[in-house]
């Protein structure tokens, strides 16, 4: 009965070649389209932003947590307007996750603190007294990698044309310079408002705990 | 029929039997559809496996070789003329078909949006929602209050409201002492009442002192001297004079309203704003289920 479509080889592989090549199309071309490009108003990440995505990737935040709201009533009920997929513009790669063990964090930013963010990663229990989420108390005494994060800004600026300011630009002088005047400024900003005396003596003297930098990602999130 | 297939059904029969003795076992409801749905699949796997590779043994036993051969001839060994899979070939036609359905109907040309049917879901859930809810009892209200409170505010004020040893606004009380000294002291427009903002240090040292205990006193008793100051625009019984400036006495509608919709910083932290996250009638439950937190004590 299907004699037919193999009797002409070649006929027949360019069918087999333009179904597949149809699936590829289909999921390629919407990420040329206009909702690709970043949404209005949508900033790169700060160098201290960049650290904390590192430690949210290093501790495996993805394990458990997505970053993905989908335009279902039910989700934007509880998580937030949707996602749209120019707001991955600058994400590096993004970090969707598949798995939801714990709440969507992509409008996290929206609707949590500093200081919530700071007992929450010290004891989850004692904000969410049902939580099964770990402690991750390390994150208060390690020291967040800023040089690699001040890194990867300098080579998302060169190779994929991320918009960052002159400031950033590559070379041990520059980045003391966006040390000091971006990095740490917004480091304590953050600190103090976590109202952790340990993490504002640690930003004042010049090491940000990977929890602070964590914090700025997440309240990047919205 | 022969043995190979009596044995297979056989042992299909016992794999079943077992996993019935399982379910009955563990006590499980066979008259919930997924159950049954469960069940029913376990059992057209056993037959399955075992009648499937009972016929190919079946097969390798006694088969001989049939059909019409190809003209081709490799040093004696030929090969059968095999039709393609008909399963193989229905999904590779049926792939084409649907391939230009989709792509001259369907998401790429035709623009189908999810977006669209978000909104189509959401308006049609929002209508639906303020019709049944349109003359909700305060009973409703605060039961419905109850359940977004634990999903939005839980998180920061506590389960019961009690803001978590100080984590956040304690909900069961309208204001602690510390909080209007800090108000009196770094002044306040983060309500947006229509009275404006409210200057700092409106009151010092010891005033100011009398003025919070007696605000987080609940107004009771003799009023400080330096009351009169806050009388001027929180009203001389402390409740705002109908929303003009925020209620001193209790939690109330007006408050609550300003509150989401603006957030707030005081001496705790920030609150986020959520405007736009509820539906009139979910704001209005929202704030009968946090009066009842204050009014119980």
């Amino acid at each position: 009965m299907f004699h037919w479509l193999e009797k002409n080889p070649f006929f027949f592989a360019v069918g087999v070649f333009v179904v597949i090549a149809y699936a590829g199309l289909i999921e390629i071309l919407p990420n040329f389209a206009e909702a690709a490009r970043p949404v209005k108003g949508l900033k790169p990440y700060t160098v201290l932003q960049l650290a904390g995505k590192e430690v949210y990737k290093k501790d495996n935040c993805i394990a458990c947590h997505s970053q993905l709201i989908r335009p279902f009533k039910s989700e934007t009920d509880r998580y937030g307007q949707y996602s749209l997929s120019g707001e991955y513009a600058y994400d590096r790669p993004f970090l969707w996750g598949s798995k939801r063990t714990g709440p969507d964090l992509h409008r996290i930013g929206n609707y949590r603190t500093a200081d919530w963010h700071a007992n929450h990663m010290w004891n989850p229990k004692s904000v969410v007294p049902d939580s099964i989420m770990p402690a991750y108390k390390h994150q208060y005494t390690n020291a967040a990698d800023l040089e690699t994060a001040y890194a990867e800004a300098v080579t998302v600026k060169k190779v994929f044309g991320t918009p960052y300011g002159d400031d950033i630009a590559p070379g041990k002088a520059a980045y003391e310079k966006e040390l000091k005047t971006k990095i740490l400024p917004e480091a304590l900003k953050i600190a103090k408002a976590t109202k952790r005396e340990d993490l504002v003596k640690a930003v004042e003297s010049g090491k940000v705990p990977e929890v602070v930098a964590l914090i700025a990602y997440l309240n990047r999130l919205k | 029929m022969n043995a190979m297939i009596v044995k297979a059904l056989v042992m299909a029969g016992v794999l079943i039997v077992a996993t019935f003795v399982v379910i009955k076992q563990m006590h499980i409801d066979l008259s919930d559809p997924i159950n049954m749905i469960t069940f029913i699949g376990a059992i057209a796997i056993a037959v399955l496996t075992f009648g499937v590779s009972a016929k190919y043994m079946q097969q390798m036993k006694s088969d001989s070789a049939t059909g019409e051969l190809a003209e081709d001839n490799w040093d004696g060994i030929g090969e059968y003329k095999n039709e393609l899979p008909s399963g193989w070939a229905w999904s590779y036609v049926g792939t084409l078909i649907w391939a230009i359905w989709y792509f001259l109907m369907g998401y790429p040309l035709n623009a189908y949006s999810q977006i669209g049917e978000w909104n189509k879901e959401t308006k049609t859930y929002n209508t639906k929602f303020e019709k049944k809810w349109k003359d909700a009892t305060k009973e409703d209200l605060v039961n419905m209050g109850e359940s977004i409170f634990l999903v939005q505010c839980a998180p920061c004020h506590g389960n019961s409201g009690d803001g978590l040893d100080g984590k956040a606004h304690d909900l069961t009380h309208r204001i602690s002492k510390a909080q209007v000294l800090h108000v009196i002291k770094n002044g306040s427009h983060y309500f947006k009442y229509p009275m404006g903002a409210m200057p700092a240090g409106l009151a010092q040292g010891k005033d100011a002192e009398d003025v919070a205990a007696y605000v987080a006193g609940g107004l009771k008793g003799k009023a400080p001297t330096a009351w009169a100051t806050c009388a001027g625009c929180h009203g001389q019984d402390g409740k705002g004079n109908n929303g003009q400036a925020p209620n001193l006495a209790q939690i109330d509608d007006t408050l609550i309203a300003q509150v989401l919709t603006h957030g707030k910083q005081g001496s705790i932290g920030r609150m986020p704003s959520f405007a736009n996250r509820f539906t009139e009638v979910q704001d209005k439950a929202l704030a009968e289920y946090i009066k009842t937190l204050s009014s119980a004590k």
